[in-house]
């Protein structure tokens, strides 16, 4: 035996090479995400010597800090919460809407998307404003005695941020609403079920996976908006997103800015990650 | 007057979608107990009617009386009507126990007579090994038996099911027609089914209601409609059969009338003036092979022979689109060849005669 046994040539085991078409976006949100995110979070945990939370420490030790995490959330929650109760029937009705309909309703939610949210926040500070539409509308049937501004008021804002972020609830819904059978309801109330009871045990058990993905989109949507708060409510209001703005734009203060910038990214990333295991756990459960 | 013995009873029942009529003023009556179909071709009102029943949709005119209550106006979950849907309509996240239950639930039914019930009907339709089972996991033929039962579970005055056996195969079709015909005849519900297929409507129904353009042409027994079609469509939709256009040429002494046909002059039992456009029709088991007196009798060339099993049918060149066919249980005469002209006859009493349809 002098010549060496040939290595059995190894079969290769079937990769899923679909998983590659992956490949560029994974690369652009490495360089143009990823990496910068790193500096922030590296930039956070950094001091004059080196490793050290103290940032972090100093910030949860200021009651101010508390007050912006407080306006963060009750605004993110209102928000969503808006969103949910007007946008769940307009996803129900676009679904069982037919043809030319569901053509205009359609357009009619993805259009205002096309509009730049600095052009639609101006706008909403027309309508707020003491002489607004809003304004004027509620005197004139009597709600309210004299005009009022509900410009710079966080009712403003959130019905501002409601309009900019509808779609974002409206569309998950709607995608998981159209593969519903309509016979589910209709078979409900030939055993018997009243309206409310087919929607309780039949439309809304079906509908969670949408609006978990709802509520996601339109949290971290609203936690983390800058625009349409400066521009609705001003400086006086704070959130984790304007603190982190103002943060580095106005104060140059990079400590401060990287340490809000991670509390707010904990904060919607803690959000989306268990509205998703919650989907999950429901969509397994039904 | 004797008083209607109707348990359904739907008057004048009229819908129209847009500018098409769908119903056109449809009467029907239903027995206690009864099964009741409803045959035509898709197009012809029948699922309508079916959701006109079940309250699903709203009729422009008429009254549907259930049980001397007048329901016409009453939503659907306050009719004491079960529907078993074409498509089953299972809810997805619920078991087969609890789909089976969700009637009772939502009736608010005690919790011990809810579990007595699911256990009974699961078992009337061979579930039990899988009550705790996802329907998403269920075959067809399983998931149409859950189907049945949630619509029973909770009693329904009437049951309506809308071509329930349409996704099945042609076997399993079978079996399933079988039981839910012991299953309805056990429990004593009155139910009206509605079907495309002739065979499903002659083996199950006690009447068949033909539909044709929103309207009933013939309500009556199965043997009755194939023995006595009474429309030229009920004819051609139930059973096979052999249709000629005529015209009546004369009448004759004891309600016959002579027809003039491409295949010579045909006699049979009708009431028409000389000169009307009439179909003639036979069915193919009445037509037998030869000469006979006093019998219609024509000249025909074979074209296609097709074995059955059990039966036999030819088929003859006619110079209508439908071939003149016959049935046959027993063997088809030596030397039948494609080609060769052959006597075939039937009797004037088996010949039907309806007007043509236009």
């Amino acid at each position: 035996m002098t010549t060496a046994p040939a290595t059995p040539v190894a079969e290769a085991p079937q990769r899923d090479t679909v998983a590659w078409l992956a490949v560029p976006a994974v690369g652009y949100l490495a360089i143009v995400y990823a990496v910068p995110l790193l500096f922030l979070l590296a930039r956070s945990v950094t001091g004059p010597d080196g490793f050290t939370l103290s940032l972090f420490t100093a910030f949860f030790a200021d009651p101010f800090s508390w007050r912006v995490i407080g306006n963060t959330l009750r605004i993110g929650v209102l928000v969503t919460v808006v969103c949910l109760i007007i946008g769940y029937p307009v996803a129900l009705a676009l679904a069982r809407a037919r043809g030319l309909v569901q053509v205009i309703l359609l357009t009619a939610i993805i259009l205002p998307l096309s509009i730049g949210v600095v052009v639609k926040a101006f706008a909403w500070q027309i309508v707020l404003r003491r002489d607004g539409v809003v304004s004027q509308f509620l005197v004139g049937i009597g709600i309210w005695d004299e005009p009022q501004r509900l410009l710079f008021t966080e009712t403003g804002l959130v019905l501002g941020a409601a309009n900019v972020f509808l779609p974002f609830m409206i569309l998950p819904i709607y995608s998981v609403v159209k593969l519903i059978d309509p016979r589910l309801t209709e078979a409900g109330a030939t055993l018997g079920a009243s309206p409310f009871y087919r929607f309780r045990k039949i439309l809304l058990p079906l509908t969670l996976p949408g609006i978990v993905s709802g509520v996601a989109f339109v949290f971290s949507l609203s936690v983390s908006m800058f625009v349409i708060p400066s521009l609705l409510i001003g400086d006086r209001f704070q959130t984790l997103a304007t603190l982190t703005g103002r943060s580095y734009l106005l104060m140059r203060n990079e400590a401060l800015g990287s340490a809000t910038a991670v509390v707010l990214l904990v904060l919607a990333v803690s959000i989306v990650v268990g509205s998703t295991i919650l989907a999950k756990r429901l969509g397994r459960s039904m | 007057m004797a008083a209607s013995p109707a348990f359904l009873d739907i008057r004048r029942a009229t819908k129209s979608f847009g500018s098409g009529a769908v119903l056109s003023g449809v009467d029907l009556a239903v027995a206690p107990g009864e099964f009741v179909s409803l045959l035509g071709p898709s197009g012809c009102g029948k699922t309508t009617l079916l959701r006109i029943v079940a309250g699903l949709i709203t009729a422009d005119a008429g009254e549907v009386v259930l049980d001397g209550v007048d329901i016409t106006r009453k939503p659907p979950h306050h009719r004491d009507v079960g529907v078993v849907f074409q498509s089953y309509a299972l809810f997805p996240h619920l078991t087969v126990a609890e789909n089976i239950a969700f009637g009772l639930e939502a009736k608010g039914a005690p919790k011990a007579e809810i579990a007595a019930t699911v256990k009974t009907f699961v078992t009337l339709v061979h579930m039990e090994a899988l009550a705790d089972r996802s329907v998403k996991a269920l075959s067809g033929g399983q998931q149409q038996r859950v189907a049945v039962a949630r619509a029973l579970a909770v009693r329904p005055k009437l049951l309506l099911l809308d071509e329930p056996f349409s996704a099945l195969d042609r076997k399993l079709r079978e079996t399933m027609q079988i039981e839910l015909k012991r299953l309805l005849r056990e429990l004593g519900t009155t139910a009206v089914f509605v079907t495309h297929d002739q065979d499903e409507a002659l083996a199950m129904s006690d009447r068949i209601a033909v539909m044709n353009r929103g309207r009933i042409e013939q309500l009556d027994t199965p043997t009755a409609i194939y023995a006595r079609p009474a429309t030229a469509f009920a004819l051609e939709f139930v059973g096979l059969s052999t249709r000629l256009a005529g015209k009546v040429i004369g009448t004759e002494p004891d309600g016959i009338v002579a027809v003039e046909t491409a295949h010579g002059t045909l006699r049979g039992p009708g009431a028409f003036a000389v000169g009307s456009p009439v179909v003639v029709g036979v069915r193919p088991e009445r037509i037998a092979f030869g000469a006979r007196d006093g019998a219609n009798i024509i000249a025909v060339e074979l074209m296609d022979m097709v074995f059955q099993g059990s039966r036999v049918q030819a088929h003859f060149v006619s110079p209508d689109d439908h071939p003149i066919m016959i049935e046959s249980a027993g063997e088809l005469p030596a030397g039948l060849a494609p080609g060769s002209p052959t006597p075939i006859s039937w009797g004037i009493a088996d010949t039907l005669i309806y007007p043509a349809v236009s």
